[in-house]
This record gives C-alpha cells, structure tokens and sequence, in this order.
C-alpha cells in the first residue's frame, strides 16, 4: 500500500499543455481595466483557480481575487470565463481550451470580475449587494433526500444537510434585470421560497415582502439565473413558484 | 458597554483568528483583524469539513479527542446553522482493524466520546453505500463543517459586536520601540497604499504562513507547511461521516457535504504554502481508498481536488518554550523568548477547536494586560453568516 508519508518530499509533475489567461486588472478609482496576459502550465486537473493561484504566487503576486473552500461550497469565487458566470473553483481550464478549439477560437482564458457587485480591485469583489435583500431568520439546513430510506441513528431526528445555495452570486451577477432597474434579484427570491417551504407558518409574513415590482414580480423570466446556477437550485423555478404563493393566497 | 483594556491587532482571517477576535471583543477589548486575502483563504476555508467527535484521535492522545467532544456540543449549541450534525461511523474493514476496535473503544470512553458499537446490518440500513465487507461498525458523534460559514459566524458576531476586519490587508511588519510591540504596518492590496495601524499586543494566528509572519518583527519560527489533499464527487454517497477504524492514516475518512462526497487526506511537505499543486497521483490514490469503504466512489464522477496546508512547527528554543495550549496547539509569547513584549504567535489546532483556541490564546492576551477573564464564549449564540453582510455594524470605529 502506497503511503506518502513514506515520501514526504514536494511531488513534481510535467504540465501537459500552457494556456494564456487574459485577465481584466483594475484599481479602486480606474474602472477601466487593464489587460494583462499571462502563459500558465496545466496539468489535467488544473482549475482556473489554481491558474490563478500559479500567477499570484509565482508571476504577480499583486493580483487580486477570492477564494476560499476550492470545491463549489463557499460560493466566493465567483467570475466571468470566456464570457460565462462560473465558478473559478470548479471550472477545468482544459476543458475550456477544448470549447474554444471547437469554436475555432484561440486558446486563451479570458477572465474578468463579477457584475452588479462592489468591485475592489481586479477580480475580487465585495457581494454585500448580494446579501442585502436575503429573509431575515431563514436557517441554512434542510433534511437530506439522499440516499432516501435510510435508517437515522436515534441520536439524531433526521439526517440534514447544507442548502444547495452558496450564495455565490452567478445568479445576480447573470440577471438582465438586476443591471437595469432595482430588484430583489433571484438568489434572495429563492431563499425566500426555501424557508417558506421549510417553515409553512412563516408565508404569509414573507410572500409580503416579496409582493411587489422588486419582489418576485419584477422576474422578466430570462431563465439566466437557473442556467448559471452552478449547484442546481433554479431560482426562477422558486420565483415562480412564489408568484404561484401570492396568487393562491389573494384567492383564498 | 465596557470599557475596552486595550487595542490587539489579530493577524489571519482563518478559524483560529475569527474565534480569537470574536472572544476579544467580549472580553471588551477593542480590536482589529487584518488578513491578507478573502477571510478563510488560507487553510481554514479549504479543510476536510470534518466536525470530530475526536474519536479519530482518542487511541493517540485523549486529550485531543477530550477537547474535541467538548467543542462539538458547544459549537452545536452556538452554531447549529453551520453543522450538519449527521454523527459518523466507523468501519472495520480487515482482520487488523478487528484487532484495534478494543484499543479504540476504550480510549474513546476514556475520552468521553458517546461511542456504541451497532450491528452490521443496521450500519448498512443507515449507509446502504458502505462496504458489505465490512466487520464492525461504530458510531459517534462526527458531523461537517461548513468550513466558510463557521468563521463567517464567528467575524459577524464579532463585527456587530465593533471589531474592525480589514481583509486583502497584509501585513508588512510588525513594528516596535524599546523590546515593546507598538503596532504593524499593513499593505491596503488593492490600492498599494501603506500604513500604520497602532496597538497595544499582536496576536499572530497565520497558520502556515506563522513563520514569514514572525519574520515580520525580525523573529525565528521554524514553520514547515505540510499540505495534504482532498477529492470532491459529485455525489453524496455517504449521510454520515464515515472512517475506516484502524491507527489512523492517508485517505481513510469520507465527510458528505451538500451533495458532495469528501475524501481526504494525505500528507506532505512543502517549502512555499502558496504555490501548493495537486499532485495527480495523490487524486488517484485517494479515489482508490475512499472505495474501500464506499466502493461506488470510484464510479461517481469527480468534482474537485484541493489542497491546504498544515503548519508543522520545527524545533526552536521558542517553539520548545512556546506555551502547550493543548497536545496540538501551542502560543509563543515572544515576550519570553525572543524579548518583543506584546507579540504572540499561536500555531495548529483544529477547525472544530477553534473556539477553544479563541479562548486559550485570549486567556494569555488577558494575562499579558492583568485584566480578570471572564470567558463567555461557550455559551454565546453567534450571529447568522449571513450578517456578516447584512447588519450594519455597531459602533465601528474608522
Ligand atoms: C488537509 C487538511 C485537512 C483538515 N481537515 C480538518 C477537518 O476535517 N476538521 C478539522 O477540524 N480540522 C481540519 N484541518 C485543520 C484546520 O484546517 C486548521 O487547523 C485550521 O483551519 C487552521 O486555521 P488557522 O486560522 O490557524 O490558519 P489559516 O486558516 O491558514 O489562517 C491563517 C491566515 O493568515 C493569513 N495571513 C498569512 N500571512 C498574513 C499576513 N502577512 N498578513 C495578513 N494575513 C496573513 C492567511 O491568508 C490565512 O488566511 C485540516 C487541515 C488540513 C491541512
Ligand atoms: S472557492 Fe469556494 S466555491 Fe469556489
């Protein structure tokens, strides 16, 4: 059995092919970015993450951008790739080369920052805007329906896990109408639709906050949300399942 | 309000610094906390998202395992938002592992961990994935962390509470007059600009990066970053988490996570903890011994690998005096060993402990300005993360 205490050495390994990443630079006060190209070796499993990380520590280290978890969970690394909402965490940069090959482009990785967030520098942002319209007291657990049927040991009621939101802001930064007039924005809306399904005793204080032109009315159903959504929560399928709330509850 | 004892700057935005901010600031302190990055961009956001019960470590030290039991029913009291508390199971899987299963249910109980063993098929009710093969199977109370929102909830109660954080801050130096800290001077990241923030102790909770930090104020720390990896598939196979019984070793716990299967991890070492790569071999060997205990790992397409870094402390006259906090984390008082009053560094620990790592480097940082401790945060609900958006703090100072 390999064991790689056994060799606790750094590994090296060959890349398998360069990429060049074109990446929007920009600084407090000059929002026009700046250019910058930069060649990176890959490997198979490269991210555009750790093309990232690569440039910071060993080419500039004054590029700026978030990160946390680097698995899809934390939701902070969040950016537009070749013109795509996507998470840097979990987005394979050869797998890109191989799209822009089909599409007869060249093989660059062009990456700028997150729209309709505050920007601070390069490709980080600040996502408070994100937050701003979220329910207040919405909890961040669900029971879990995997592996369904499962005996649960007694210690505990029911196996639970995370929503599937991690609030990682495609969705918003996706959104046509977000850019063009004030709107409670898919992810918040979703929320809402998560904890009135979660706590039923809690809809009609909650579908009144989003009754209205920058609730769940203001949706123009462009469906960008529920495309970029990289961990399948849908929010337009919660929006308009909040105006299906609305409706029903005017009617009865 | 009380009144505030004095001014610490926390270096490090991971657990260790969002617990030690957090209990600062209801010790009534005044305090700021400058990180470099995103907060958790160093290890802490990167971990295995294990919340252990300390059944893992109780054959090797019962102290850890102690404290860990400890700090799951208080984090579960304190962040139940954060924790996916599904418990754990531990399988046997060959002869050997039936062997040590005494071993390990002993110094589990000696650790007060509410371990039970159940009968296989029973296991296998609760986790229809695992291995049929298996020959024993126990329960404890493991969970997962979210590995952002807990500190995230840590730095909103701190915030709300009037602490300053100041993240893609770095600091350049720790700056001092007369064998005494005065303050540090920091790089604003995005705009280039420096300058001085003043204070009356520095507080060095930078993980890996303990060593360059402390270099900072001029001082040795032999720090070695030993990164270790972890594979994501995009399925959870698994509702709890699952460890293979046996002395512990490389890739023999899988943590479910959302929709995810975690395994992890492995070990080794690095010079630079920034320029850590996946090395390939490792994903396919991790894949390989995740499907010993849930043989549909090797079939569930992957999702993602990473890596973060472990600080192993070397041997140095002030790492041999550093303070054991606990078996596995230990303070420098600079003060002592290196004569710079006013600075501490505290290195290792675990993400599941970090309130109590809060707790013990706060006792030191209250020893330092004679003020009587008055510990509180074990029985303090923290904020929601998301208020670490959301509310508008109180009182912040500029
Ligand atoms: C592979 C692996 C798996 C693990 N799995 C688990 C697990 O499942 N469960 C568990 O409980 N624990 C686990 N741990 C342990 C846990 O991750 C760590 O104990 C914990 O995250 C350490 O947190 P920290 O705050 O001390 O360090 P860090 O999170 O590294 O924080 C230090 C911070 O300091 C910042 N910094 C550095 N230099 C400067 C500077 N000059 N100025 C400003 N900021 C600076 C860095 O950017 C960084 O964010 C694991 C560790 C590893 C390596
Ligand atoms: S770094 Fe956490 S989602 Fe990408």
């Amino acid at each position: 059995m390999s064991n790689f205490l056994a060799d606790p050495r750094e590994p090296r390994e060959p890349a398998v092919a360069t990429a060049v990443f074109r990446i929007a630079r920009s600084r407090p006060g000059s929002p026009d970015p700046a250019w910058r190209e930069y060649e990176v070796p890959l490997k198979g499993h490269t991210v555009v993450l750790d093309a990232l990380e690569w440039i910071r520590s060993r080419v500039d280290n004054t590029l700026l951008y978030r990160h946390s978890c680097h698995h899809g969970s934390c939701g902070t690394c969040g950016m537009v790739i070749n013109g795509e909402h996507a998470l840097s965490c979990t987005t394979n940069v050869m797998d890109l080369l191989e799209k822009s090959r089909e599409a007869g482009g060249p093989p660059t990785v062009v990456v700028e920052p997150l729209p309709t967030m505050n920007l601070i520098a390069d490709l980080a942002v600040d996502p408070a805007p994100l937050f701003r319209d979220f329910p207040a007291g919405a909890g961040y657990l669900r029971e879990s329906e995997f592996n369904r049927g499962s005996e649960v040991p007694r210690e505990i009621e029911r196996f639970v896990r995370f929503e599937n939101c991690i609030e990682c802001g495609l969705c918003v930064a996706a959104c046509p109408v977000v850019r063009i007039r004030d709107f409670m924005a898919p992810a918040a809306l979703a929320a809402y639709n998560r904890e009135i399904g979660k706590n039923p005793d809690r809809a009609a204080e909650l579908l009144g906050e989003v009754d209205s032109d920058r609730g769940v009315w203001g949706c123009d159903r462009h469906l960008e949300c529920s495309r970029v959504c990289p961990t399948g929560v849908y929010p337009a399928k919660h929006i308009v399942e909040l105006q299906r709330r609305i409706k029903k509850s005017r009617e009865a | 309000m009380k009144s505030s004892h004095g001014h610490v700057l926390v270096i490090g935005g991971g657990g260790t610094g969002a617990a030690i901010i957090h209990d600062l600031l209801l010790q009534g302190f005044s305090a700021t906390l400058v990180e470099r990055g995103e907060l958790t961009s160093g290890t802490t956001g990167r971990h295995h998202g294990q919340l252990h019960s300390g059944a893992r470590y109780a054959a090797g030290d019962r102290e850890i395992a102690r404290e860990c039991i400890q700090e799951v029913e208080i984090l579960r009291r304190i962040a139940p938002e954060s924790l996916e508390m599904n418990y754990g199971l531990f399988l046997a899987l060959t002869p050997e592992d039936l062997a040590f299963a005494p071993d390990f249910l002993d110094a589990c109980r000696e650790a007060t961990i509410p371990v039970r063993e159940i009968p296989l098929d029973q296991a296998f009710r609760m986790e229809p994935n695992v291995n049929r093969q298996a020959r024993m199977a126990v329960l404890v109370p493991d969970g997962t962390i979210d590995a952002w929102r807990l500190p995230l909830q840590f730095f909103a109660t701190a915030r709300a509470g009037g602490a300053a954080i100041r993240t893609f801050t770095e600091v350049m130096e720790i700056e001092s007059a007369a064998g005494s800290v005065t303050g540090v001077r920091v790089r604003e990241q995005a705009t280039g600009r420096e300058y001085r923030i003043a204070a009356d102790m520095v507080v060095s909770a930078a993980g890996a990066w303990a060593g360059t930090v402390a270099q900072r104020a001029g001082i040795h720390i032999p720090v070695t970053p030993a990164p270790g990896t972890m594979v994501a598939v995009k399925k959870r196979l698994n509702n709890m988490v699952i460890s293979h019984l046996h002395p512990a070793g490389d890739g023999d716990i899988i943590v479910p996570q959302r929709g995810l299967s975690i395994v992890g991890s492995t070990q080794w070492l690095a010079e630079d903890p920034d320029s850590i790569e996946v090395p390939s071999a490792q994903i396919e060997y991790l894949v390989r011994r995740a499907s010993e205990m849930i043989p549909a790992f090797r079939e569930t397409p992957f999702h993602a690998a990473w890596a973060a870094c472990r600080p192993l402390a070397g041997a140095s006259s002030n790492v041999e005096d550093g303070r054991k906090l606990s078996r596995d984390f230990i303070a420098i008082d600079h003060g002592r060993s290196d004569n710079l009053k006013g600075f501490i560094s505290v290195i290792g620990g675990k993400a599941t402990v970090l309130r109590a790592m809060g707790e013990k480097t706060v006792d030191l940082v209250c020893e330092h300005f004679g003020v009587r401790r008055e510990c509180t945060t074990a029985v303090t609900p923290l904020l929601p993360h998301r208020a670490y958006y959301n509310t508008v703090p109180a009182g912040r100072s500029a």
